[in-house]
């Protein structure tokens, strides 16, 4: 019979490097006083428990290269640090007690100074043991040997683990550092458990210190607990590392690889992998091998995201998920319903839930769950399910699923995971109509761009405030017609609105992308696109300013676009930070406010589409307050029926008053009369009648102001004959006051109608001959 | 094409009844015109005109409604409105068709009156 050291135990253990180690140091120093108090019999037992790839194989590792080096107290005995890992190949009990036996001699003959043995030859290192005082073990091997012969499994194991009971003594003391412990539970025609009774006499001792390690800790306490030995032991949860060791590690890792990665980002790279010290170590293989610059935050993302759907870090899981279950449908199902709960965060806590949610037979659903269970990515406590959140893990899934079920190319979703991942902290996407119904406005106005020439300062928020902050509107539009710095927007050729699918939190799709071409050509070197958002906040802050660029970087990078061929556009919403104005100036960003949005929109004559809910954006738009007044302004163009709309923006002015629904006809009325008046008389050459609505406590005034040649307030003969002409009549009659005044500019009709606590009046229409209709309102 | 004109007709009787609903307006009018023009044409001299749908009205397409009115009168047949909204009748009232025209609180009230029954 021969002795193979076998490699399938090479994993982690041989992998282990002391100087990665960093942090821990609590659990640390918690496990090295129990294992020192192993020389009084007080030591005591733990359980170490947390998800995969965690670092607890290098937490046992490190405390046996600290405990092999304590010099402790005179007289009493050393303590002996046995690490041994039960793997997964060694599952039958004759070759597990002979792997063990043989680790155990090999480790105690170099823990007592011996060179390294040249041969596994157990007999000749049981020699070597007794020349260094260790005697008996040829009695112990020897019938260890007539177990193996009659194929005695259990038997076997049994005289292994207990070889280090009898080869100890004065000088030493072993302390147990078993790994990946769960695997005992699996060992063939051994009962679940049989192992825990046979390390009994040692957990109880207290001269033994045990550490049991394993990613199964609902499995491994369960079996502890049918053992009655649960109580004697200690649990500890190893989780990601402090933001400090975990940077300090960034630190260590970069300089062995010459990665530059600047400090500033290590925080928030420590965060966004959870502290794990395997991701952090492959994350930086992956940049190293890439020969990959991180001068930002953006790159750093991109080569994780890289990592995660096509490198290192997404071949570990795909190793897991392949090794975890072999069966590929099972694998799917399993990578699904993860998905579902660990990206998506489907609420889950039940054995029953769970399978009900992967739509499997109870049988193929426990199955699954119990390999996830013994793989350590989720914790089962008797029917409460409790996952592991792994940030890695998530992403991982996110791309099988995406590229399982959606057969999305490994771009797309790495995209999707450095912007779903950009900003943990960015805004979430609105869910209000009005965020809505401005995006829908934006989209329409993009579909009329085609190729017209706007003046840059609608596209210019910066520039815009300073030329005309505090200016009416009229000012503006007359400015902006004197505009002489131009900018030719592109031919559209599609705007879709965006998914905003938000996973996690964060948005990381755009309210509208826009596909245009220059100068009308539609080749693909005049191929421009426009990324346009709509602010949700009221106030545009500088952060939201640097989320939409690091969006637009990743759209640039996704499409292969060159610099000039991605227009950004931001919406605000109300108002905007001026270091977000400079901000977004920096990275080229266009800015428009609503008011610049609105006159985009007479422009291109389409101010219906603001109709709804809010008449404009002027800043006091706001809630009305007593004693204040509300300013309003509506530029429409002279075109049929847009009248309609100077109405229902009267409508709503009057609903902000809680003016009654007579008065409300009234004002409406008018107002109509007043822009058709200004529509058939004004021969203005602008095509535009501007009107200004002020809302005070006691009255509403309605400006219409029109830059034609007067108002006519007789009848023309045509109209006569046509019983035209009635316009200025029913104003008059329809509300309190009136007054035309005609400049040189063009002509204004302003018109007053009283309000107040009192309900309106019945006004100045008297009331007439009684026709059978009663007086109700509509 | 006027997003607001809207216009139903039917005959009840000998009566036409025309419906006019949304923004009574140039277009709008113009169209209430032809179809009572049309009726008039063939012969029929009884016109109701229900305004339950209108929900604005402009000068100038009252002025389409004051034509119709003389129309009606000219060729001596009788016109009645019904469901008229309370500032529409004020607008009637002052632009004078309130003189000419009585309106009715239902659309039955004012069949009965254009069928000789009132």
């Amino acid at each position: 019979m021969g002795y193979l050291r076998l490699f399938g135990t090479m994993g982690a253990e041989a992998s282990f490097r002391e100087e990665d180690f960093f942090g821990r140091e609590e659990e640390l120093s918690a496990l090295t006083r129990a294992a020192l108090e192993g020389s009084r019999g007080i030591g005591s037992s733990f359980m170490i428990y947390g998800p995969p790839n965690i670092g607890k194989t290098s937490l046992l590792l490190k405390l046996a290269k600290v405990l092999g080096t304590s010099a402790d107290g005179e007289g009493l005995p050393r303590p002996f640090p046995l690490y041994f890992s039960f793997s997964q190949i060694l599952s039958h009990p004759l070759a597990l007690s002979q792997h063990f036996l043989q680790e155990f001699l090999l480790q105690l003959l170099r823990f007592l100074g011996d060179a390294r043995p040249s041969a596994f030859d157990p007999a000749a290192m049981c020699d070597r043991l007794a020349s260094f005082g260790v005697t008996g073990c040829r009695e112990i091997l020897a019938a260890h040997e007539r177990c193996t012969a009659e194929g005695d499994g259990l038997s076997a194991l049994v005289n292994a683990l207990s070889f280090p009971f009898s080869a100890s003594g004065e000088l030493f003391y072993p302390v147990f550092l078993f790994d990946d412990f769960q695997y005992t539970g699996k060992l063939q025609g051994v009962p679940d458990g049989a192992m825990l009774s046979i390390l009994r006499p040692y957990i109880k001792s207290g001269h033994f210190p045990m550490f049991l390690s394993g990613s199964s800790p609902g499995r491994v306490t369960a079996a502890l607990k049918r053992e009655g030995l649960f109580g004697t032991f200690q649990m500890i949860e190893v989780g990601g590392l402090s933001t400090d060791s975990s940077v300090r590690l960034w630190g260590h890792l970069c300089e062995r690889r010459r990665v530059d990665i600047p400090a500033s980002l290590l925080p928030r790279a420590s965060e966004r992998i959870g502290g794990i010290p395997a991701y952090q170590r492959m994350l930086v293989e992956e940049i190293f091998f890439r020969s990959a610059k991180v001068p930002d935050a953006v790159t750093l993302e991109n080569l994780y995201a890289v990592s995660v759907t096509e490198g290192k870090l997404n071949r570990y899981w795909r190793e897991f998920f392949e090794n975890t279950f072999p069966d590929r449908a099972r694998r799917g199902r399993a990578i699904r319903f993860l998905k579902r709960v660990l990206c998506d965060r489907f609420p889950l806590d039940t054995v029953e839930g769970a399978i009900s949610l992967m739509g499997a037979s109870e049988e193929e659903g426990e199955s699954i769950l119990s390999a996830l269970e013994f793989k350590g990515l989720l914790k089962a406590d008797l029917d409460q399910l409790a996952f592991v959140g792994d940030p890695v893990l998530a992403d991982f899934l996110y791309w099988a699923f995406e590229r399982g079920v959606l057969g999305k190319g490994t771009s797309q979703v790495a995209a999707a995971i450095v912007q779903a991942r950009l900003s943990r902290t960015a805004p979430e996407p609105g869910q209000g109509g009005d965020h809505a119904r401005r995006v829908a406005i934006v989209k329409e106005l993009m579909r009329k761009w085609d190729l017209r020439e706007v003046p840059l300062l609608l596209l210019d928020f910066g520039k815009f405030r300073e030329k005309f902050g505090g200016k009416g509107l009229l000012e503006v539009v007359i400015g902006m017609e004197r505009e002489a710095v131009r900018v030719r927007l592109p031919k559209v050729s599609s705007v879709s609105t965006g998914y905003r699918a938000s996973r996690g939190g964060p948005r990381f799709d755009f309210d509208l992308v826009a596909y245009g071409f220059l100068d009308a050509d539609f080749s693909e070197e005049n191929l421009v696109l426009w990324a346009v958002d709509a602010a949700v906040e009221k106030n545009l802050g500088t952060r939201v300013v640097e989320h939409f660029e690091n969006r637009c970087r990743l759209l640039a990078l996704e499409k292969g676009l060159p610099h000039d061929r991605l227009r950004k556009w931001m919406i605000i919403n109300e108002t905007a930070d001026p270091a977000a104005v400079d901000l977004a100036s920096r990275y080229g960003i266009h800015l428009s406010h609503p008011t610049q949005l609105r006159l985009f929109l007479n422009l291109f004559g389409l101010e219906e589409l603001e109709r709804e809910p809010e008449p404009a954006s002027s800043p006091a738009a706001e809630s009305p307050r007593i004693g204040k007044t509300l300013e309003y302004e509506l530029v429409l163009p002279i075109k049929a029926d847009s009248e309609v709309v100077a109405a229902r923006v009267a409508e709503e002015v009057a609903a902000v008053a809680a003016v009654d629904a007579d008065t409300v006809d009234r004002i409406k009325m008018a107002i109509i009369e007043a822009c058709i008046n200004a529509f058939e008389h004004s021969a203005s050459e602008s095509g535009k009648v501007r009107l200004r609505y002020l809302l005070s406590p006691d009255k509403i005034e309605l400006f219409v102001q029109d830059d034609g040649k007067g108002f006519r307030a007789g009848k023309t003969p045509e109209e006569s004959k046509k019983n035209r002409g009635w316009g200025l009549k029913l104003i008059r009659e329809l509300v309190d006051d009136v007054e035309i005044i005609t400049g040189p500019d063009g002509t204004v009709v302003h018109m007053v109608q009283q309000i107040g606590a009192v309900p309106a009046n019945p006004g100045p229409l008297q009331q007439g001959e009684g026709g059978p209709a009663s007086p109700g309102e509509r | 094409m006027s997003p607001y004109k809207s216009i139903r007709i039917r005959e009840e009787g000998d009566t036409l009844v025309v419906c006019v609903g949304g923004y009574l307006n140039s277009l709008l009018g113009e169209e209430v015109e032809k179809v009572v023009r049309a009726k008039l044409d063939d012969g029929g001299r009884r016109i109701l005109l229900n305004f339950q749908g209108t929900r604005l009205v402009n000068s100038i397409g009252i002025s389409f409604v004051i034509g119709v009115v003389e129309k009606v009168m000219e060729l001596e047949g009788r016109m009645a409105f019904c469901e008229v909204s309370r500032i529409n009748r004020d607008l009637f009232r002052v632009t004078g068709l309130a003189k000419y025209v009585r309106s009715f609180e239902t659309e039955k009230e004012a069949l009965d009156y254009l069928s000789g029954n009132a």
